[in-house]
């Protein structure tokens, strides 16, 4: 019977053991770098904040619309009905009262989108990408991990903002008469939707820090695609002609917004077309940055 | 064990590696010579598998680095101090390098107390030192215990005492049969630390073989000679191998003979000898001997008549990148 010890060194006493890569692994290392960084957590409650703030903000304005549209009702000695309030929003208006859980979407769009920049391209910018390619050689693992937790922080977020935006909205509008409730047509729908819409232009922030590793240029970028588009397609909108007003829909934003909608409009997709032509945008922006990012020299 | 064939890079027309090929063995510590912008950070960050090599193949251990199923095992690698994001702190940093290969915490722990960086673990690692950016590096590169450790340049900005403990801890890994590759373009520093060399200059391999080799090989021990009868001890000594060169009155260089050798020839004719300086070559003689067609980026001192701007700096050697 032999016994054997080993005087180990220190340098083999907890690594002795052979641990592997693993995608759960990089998955726990990509959050936390995310939630590592003070500024992100700061980041993260404030945009939480903000979609809740502007959202109630926004319904705020749209109460005022209505109030006063049922005030000069009563001025002409009518009687305003809550039927004739909602009638007088024609859909695709963006004043649909159904979605208002998406009131402070635009907020949200913005930050995570700049933020999913950030995630990539500040490794960049810190020379942070090399230890993370070093770990993961492989190289779209890490991507798609750090894709993976934009998504689901940046849904979670949008989606709880979108449900208290709601509740908090709800109490004005009760006063018109008007009975808003998670089982009013469109609501339930608009709380799942608009976290979609949000974690869709968050991967599409990951994809453009990828391409262009570089910070300032890529939220340009993405700024121009969500904020600078959709002005330059109302501009074309007005060009004579039919064909030019149909083209605007087409455009990321305005894909994805129709996907939060419910209801068809005349000679406009459907929800779920606009919702698949979006997806189709984040995909022509993740699979070029996949491909450059496993190629390119870090 | 790290086995590099024909391996060659450029960058757009520029050649920065020109097909080499080495192989770095186990249990030794093998150092990486060469002036700046030879290559060495180029083969280095090829052998990671971060940059793609134009042609030719390395692998690590038998295979390519990306083929590992757990790469952090295989080699740590410290290629530049600065590849950490500088708002994130030293203890998470490695953190989330340990979660990828679910390394344990009291590993982070570990490495961190190994480096010394208990103190500033917590703080971000924008604010370290140059050196305490080195310790932390070293530190991911410990983390997983690799079979195989590339250190580029690991004692820039290290005081002497974090000097000694890379030369230590590189002595020890080699010692317990670890391949170790150590880049540097300090020649003192290897001189120390390394057990044998391979010299890159112009991405080409200039030398490749231990270092007591290069030393003796390329140089042999010369000694100054003063006299007052220069062309008599000459006449004496040259020849069979020995070869006097006289610089100036007075004054000879012998190569071939060593100080007591020619003190006994002076005795013997009775001539009168005021100084015997022994010139013991050294790595620097070696390597300068070797880099010396290969330096690519030469220090220019102005031009223009001698003496005339004895302010004009020369232009600082730039590292290419």
């Amino acid at each position: 019977m032999s016994t054997t010890t080993h005087n180990a060194p220190a340098s083999r006493s907890a690594a002795g053991a052979r641990h592997s890569l693993t995608f759960g692994g990089i998955l726990r290392s990509e959050w936390i770098k995310l939630f590592s960084l003070l500024s992100t957590r700061i980041l993260l409650v404030l945009t939480f904040a903000a979609i809740i703030g502007v959202g109630v903000l926004t319904a705020f304005v749209r109460y005022n619309i209505l109030d006063s549209m049922a005030a000069s009702a009563r001025a002409q000695g009518l009687e305003p009905s809550s039927d004739m309030l909602e009638q007088s929003m024609p859909p695709g208006s963006g004043l649909d009262l159904y979605n208002l859980p998406n009131a402070g979407l635009q907020i949200g769009i913005l930050i995570f989108g700049a933020l999913a920049v950030l995630f990539m391209a500040s490794e960049y910018a810190t020379g942070m990408i090399r230890s993370t390619m070093s770990a993961v050689p492989a190289r779209t693992p890490a991507f798609a991990a750090k894709a993976i937790i934009l998504a689901v922080v940046s849904y979670v977020i949008t989606t709880v903002a979108g449900a208290v935006t709601f509740l908090l909205s709800v109490p004005m509008f009760q006063g018109l008469g008007l009975d808003l409730s998670w089982s009013t047509d469109g609501v339930v729908y608009s709380v799942f939707t608009g976290g979609l819409y949000v974690a869709g232009v968050a991967l599409i922030g990951l994809s453009l820090g990828t391409l262009l590793r570089n910070s300032a240029g890529a939220i340009t970028v993405l700024v121009g695609i969500f904020f600078v588009i959709p002005i330059a397609a109302g501009f074309a909108s007005l060009i004579p002609g039919e064909f030019w007003k149909y083209v605007p829909q087409y455009i990321p934003s305005e894909a994805g917004g129709r996907f939060l909608a419910i209801g068809e409009i005349d000679a406009y997709i459907d929800p779920w077309q606009g919702g698949l032509l979006f997806l189709g945008y984040v995909l022509l922006f993740l699979v070029p940055a996949m491909i450059v990012l496993k190629n390119r020299d870090v | 064990m790290i086995e590099a064939t024909d391996l060659a890079k450029a960058y757009g027309g520029k050649t920065a590696v020109a097909g080499v090929s080495f192989t770095v063995r186990a249990g030794q510590v093998t150092g990486f010579l060469g002036p700046n912008g030879a290559g060495k950070s180029t083969t280095m960050r090829m052998i990671m598998g971060l940059d793609r090599p134009t042609s030719g193949s390395v692998t690590v251990n038998g295979l390519p680095y990306a083929q590992h199923k757990a790469p952090l095992h295989e080699v740590g690698a410290l290629l530049d101090a600065k590849a950490v994001h500088t708002s994130r702190s030293a203890y998470n940093h490695l953190l989330a390098m340990a979660a990828t290969h679910g390394i344990p915490k009291a590993r982070v722990h570990e490495v961190i107390e190994m480096t010394g960086l208990e103190a500033v673990a917590k703080k971000k690692a924008g604010g370290f030192s140059l050196g305490m950016g080195q310790r932390l590096g070293i530190a991911a590169a410990l983390l997983g215990d690799p079979q195989t450790l590339i250190l580029d340049e690991p004692v820039n900005g290290l005081d002497p005492e974090g000097v000694l403990w890379v030369r230590n801890l590189v002595r020890y890994l080699a010692n317990q049969g670890k391949t170790v590759f150590l880049s540097s373009h300090l020649m003192s520093e290897m001189a120390q630390t390394a057990d044998h060399l391979i010299v890159i200059g112009r991405g080409r391999i200039i030398a490749d073989a231990p270092v007591k080799d290069i030393i003796a090989g390329t140089r042999q021990a010369k000694t100054l000679v003063r006299t007052d009868d220069a062309q008599f001890l000459q006449s004496l000594l040259a020849g069979n191998g020995v070869t006097v060169d006289q610089s100036e009155p007075e004054t000879l260089t012998v190569t071939g003979l060593d100080p007591r050798q020619i003190a006994r020839v002076a005795l013997d004719n009775e001539v009168l000898v005021y100084e015997l300086t022994p010139k013991v070559s050294s790595l620097e003689d070696a390597y300068f001997d070797l880099t010396k067609d290969e330096v690519e980026y030469h220090s220019h001192l102005a031009g223009g008549p001698a003496g005339s701007q004895p302010q004009a700096a020369p232009a600082p050697a730039t590292a290419g990148k």
